[in-house]
This record gives structure tokens, C-alpha cells and sequence, in this order.
């Protein structure tokens, strides 16, 4: 009785709990039993070497992976930044921002507007407004994504290896958005490869392997006080 | 010389002596390609999104009539509307109308497995990001993947159209007196080739046209690509 209390009132603080999930693929199983959650404002890195499950797992948050089985208790909205971007080719960066927030929110066009052109000054690209997808960088294509998911007032932000596709010495510019939504204290999941950004930027990093969550902590513990054998073997790479 | 002018003044006179006629058959040829490009065009797309729909039996359905109306020939489909629809259903329709209905039919089947590859040649982040940001599946059909195809299929439904201009001297069997009917009985009345050679430039006239507009909106769909037309 007394524990259940306790479950209720850390319950109130979190913005995402997701219980024992698994996800099985025609040949291997993704997910193997993850208990996973997270509190309003939080900024939480996800690591771990490809095929961990650390994709699959935000990709089960926003339905882009039906999970075969477990409960996923999402108390807000989603917005998802891609590895590749998939900025919408046929419309200008504005447009890309406009749109959903018009359909899906049915927001007039001139608040659509005024917000996208408020998000792309946040990114740092107003002049950008009227290029195409194509016509601009790989850091500048992200950025735009970034201000694109933003536009719908998402309550957590998904990061699904932001710049994996991105040239070493662009990847600055889009992590330096990261950081500023970051300490705008944005709830945010980030699924990368950037050891240096996890350690900088996240509240909490998890490390995954094998479908698991194997270890969780602070940066600090997580980085110079891996418990695990598997997690200092993975740094240590 | 002068035996030669002659000849060529002669010639010249026959020439635009039957050319009225070529002409009223090319106005037919024009109409049928029109309403069966008209309809044909649009009707494509819900076979396109039903043959890819998860109702199976809207699936199942959409593909058998693909199936039916690509795997026959067209001449015979014009024989079965013209004469075995009158007899079975009682359905009295002239000529020019069996034509178009037939080819709206026929060319329908073709434009749907165009859009259907075009839609199949979208990649699945475009579905995904569409997705992540709560658009519905009707949205994301028709505001994301569905704009973005015709750039995909504009080069073979240019390549159907010109096939359409030839495809319509068929309707000459079930005595339609288009271009093609027009030029065979000048031929066959008078003996002589004439005809054949206007007619001839005539379709050429026809798909000429229809290749400079297809270069000219594929060159302005590829546009934000930043794409040259080769």
C-alpha cells in the first residue's frame, strides 16, 4: 500500500513511463523488456553501438514502431528529428515548417508564418525562408527539421542520431541548437553517437545493448564510473 | 521542267482536295484523344490508391481490373463494347461514345500502375516525418507523397499520351471516322498514297506538340531539385 502511494506521486513528475517493452522483428527481437521514463524537462541521452535497440526504442514512442508488447504511458506530444532529415522536397524550408501546424492545428497562415519565420531565426536561418531543401547544406537541412517539429509545440523532443548523416565539422551547428533547446529546459531524447554532447548536454544518459537498458546515471557516473563490463568495453572503443 | 511543275501543281491540288476531310477526321482524333486523356487521367488514381489499400477486396479488385484491361488488347476491348454491349444489355450508344468509354477504361489501367509506381518510388522517411508530425493518412497522401510523385511520373504518362495519339486510329474498325477512316478512304477511292502522307504529318504534328509540352513541365517540375533536363 505504502509502495503504491510512492508510485503515485513519482508518477505525477513524469512526462513518459514506458513498462517492459518488447519489440520483435521477422528475425530478431529489438526490444527485450525495457522499462524506460522521464520527467518534464529533462534531457536524456540514449548510447550504445548499432542494433542496441536505441532507435527502435524511440521509435516505439511515437508509433513508428507498433511494439509487440508492453505499455507506453506518453503524456504530452512528440516531435521526431530524422538521421536523414526528410524535409519535404516539394516545399521551401518555410513551408516545411508551416504545414503541419496549418493542417493538423489548423493555424491561421499568417500565425503559421510568424512562427516558422520565429523558429528559423532560432535555428539561425531567416534567409533561408524561401530556399528549397535541395538548395541548401546537410547542418542547414537539420536545422530546418529541428524548426519544422518544433512548430507543433511538441512537449518532448525526439532525437534520432541528429547528425550520423552529417560531415564532422557541420555536426557543430546543429548541436549547438540541441544545446540552446537544451537549456530552454525542453524535454528531450537523444539517440547519438556524440559522446562529448551526451556527456555536455544530457541530464541522464542510458546505455543499451542487446534490447536492454543496461546501465543509466548521470553523465558523470556513466562516463568515468561505468559499472557494467559491457559499457566499458563500448567506451573504451 | 515544265512537265514536272505541272505534275507538282496537280499533286498540290489533290492534295488540298481531300485535306478538308483528313481535317475533320483529325478533329475527331483530337476529341477522342481529349475526353479519354480528360478522364483516364483522374480515374487512374483511385485504382492507383485501391490497388495499395489494406481492404483487400478494394485491392483485390483494383488489380484485377489492371489486370484485365492491360492484358488484353485494346482492339479487342472496342469489339466487346461495340458489339457485345448492345446485345447483352441493350445499351444503344454510337460509335465515338464506345470509343472514348473504351479507352477511358483501357488507358485508366495503364495511368493507375503509373501513379502506383510513383507512389512505391517515395521514401518511407517522407511517410515517417509526415507521421511524427500528426498529419493523417489522407493528409500525408495528398500533401506530401502524392506532389511529390508527379515529378516521378511525368515521363511515362507523356510517353502514354503519345502512345494515345496513335492508339486512337483503332476506333477506324468500329467506324469511327477519325483521321486514320478519313485517310483510308481517300486512299482506297482513289488509288493513291497522298492521304496516307498527309496523315502521317499529321500525327507527327499531333505528338510533336505533345512532346514539347511534356518537356516543358518536366523541366518546371524539376525545378526545385535544382535538377538540368537532359
Amino acid at each position: 500500500m505504502e509502495m503504491d502511494t510512492k508510485v503515485e506521486i513519482n508518477k505525477k513528475k513524469d512526462i513518459l513511463i514506458m513498462k517492459d517493452i518488447i519489440k520483435d522483428f521477422a528475425t530478431c527481437r529489438a526490444l527485450d523488456g525495457v522499462d524506460f521514463s522521464m520527467k518534464k524537462g529533462e534531457v536524456v541521452a540514449i548510447i550504445g553501438s548499432s542494433g542496441s535497440g536505441k532507435s527502435t526504442l524511440l521509435r516505439s514512442i511515437n508509433g513508428l514502431e507498433q511494439i509487440t508488447s508492453g505499455e507506453i504511458d506518453l503524456r504530452g506530444t512528440t516531435g521526431m528529428v530524422f538521421q536523414h532529415f526528410n524535409l519535404f522536397p516539394h516545399m521551401s524550408c518555410l513551408k516545411n515548417i508551416m504545414y503541419a501546424p496549418m493542417k493538423v492545428q489548423k493555424v491561421s497562415k499568417a500565425e503559421a508564418e510568424k512562427k516558422a519565420r520565429e523558429l528559423l531565426e532560432m535555428v539561425g536561418l531567416p534567409d533561408k525562408a524561401d530556399s528549397f531543401p535541395s538548395q541548401i547544406s546537410g547542418g542547414q537541412k537539420q536545422r530546418i527539421a529541428i524548426a519544422r517539429a518544433l512548430a507543433m509545440n511538441p512537449d518532448i523532443m525526439l532525437f534520432d542520431e541528429p547528425t550520423s548523416a552529417l560531415d564532422p565539422e557541420i555536426t557543430g551547428e546543429v548541436l549547438a541548437v540541441m544545446r540552446d533547446l537544451a537549456l530552454a529546459h525542453m524535454s528531450m531524447i537523444i539517440v547519438t553517437h556524440e559522446m562529448k554532447f551526451a556527456r555536455d548536454v544530457s541530464d541522464r544518459v542510458v546505455y543499451m545493448d542487446g534490447g536492454k537498458i543496461i546501465e543509466e546515471g548521470p553523465p558523470s557516473e556513466i562516463f568515468e564510473h561505468p559499472k557494467s563490463k559491457r559499457l566499458q568495453e563500448f567506451l573504451s572503443k | 521542267m515544265n512537265a514536272f511543275i505541272t505534275d507538282f501543281l496537280e499533286w498540290i491540288n489533290y492534295a488540298g482536295g481531300i485535306l478538308p476531310a483528313l481535317l475533320a477526321g483529325t478533329w475527331v482524333t483530337v476529341k477522342l484523344f481529349f475526353w479519354t486523356l480528360v478522364f483516364s487521367l483522374p480515374l487512374g488514381l483511385p485504382i492507383a490508391l485501391g490497388s495499395r489499400s489494406r481492404i483487400w477486396p478494394l485491392k483485390a479488385l483494383c488489380r484485377a481490373y489492371v489486370f484485365v484491361f492491360r492484358g488484353t488488347p485494346l482492339l479487342l476491348q472496342l469489339f466487346f463494347f461495340y458489339f457485345f454491349l448492345p446485345i447483352a444489355f441493350d445499351i444503344k450508344m454510337d460509335a465515338f461514345t464506345t470509343g472514348v468509354i473504351t479507352f477511358i477504361l483501357n488507358y485508366a489501367a495503364y495511368f493507375a500502375e503509373i501513379y502506383r509506381g510513383g507512389i512505391n518510388g517515395i521514401d518511407k522517411g517522407q511517410y515517417e516525418a509526415a507521421h511524427a508530425l500528426g498529419l493523417s493518412k489522407r493528409q500525408t497522401m495528398f500533401g506530401i507523397i502524392l506532389p511529390q510523385t508527379f515529378k516521378i511520373i511525368l515521363p511515362p504518362v507523356s510517353n502514354e499520351a503519345i502512345v494515345l495519339v496513335k492508339d486512337t486510329a483503332l476506333v477506324s474498325v468500329i467506324a469511327v471516322s477519325e483521321l486514320m477512316k478519313a485517310s483510308r478512304g481517300a486512299v482506297n477511292r482513289d488509288v493513291d498514297m497522298t492521304a496516307y502522307i498527309l496523315a502521317a504529318v499529321i500525327y507527327l504534328l499531333l505528338t510533336f506538340v505533345l512532346t514539347i509540352l511534356s518537356n516543358y513541365l518536366e523541366k518546371r517540375s524539376l525545378r526545385y531539385d535544382g535538377k538540368e533536363v537532359a
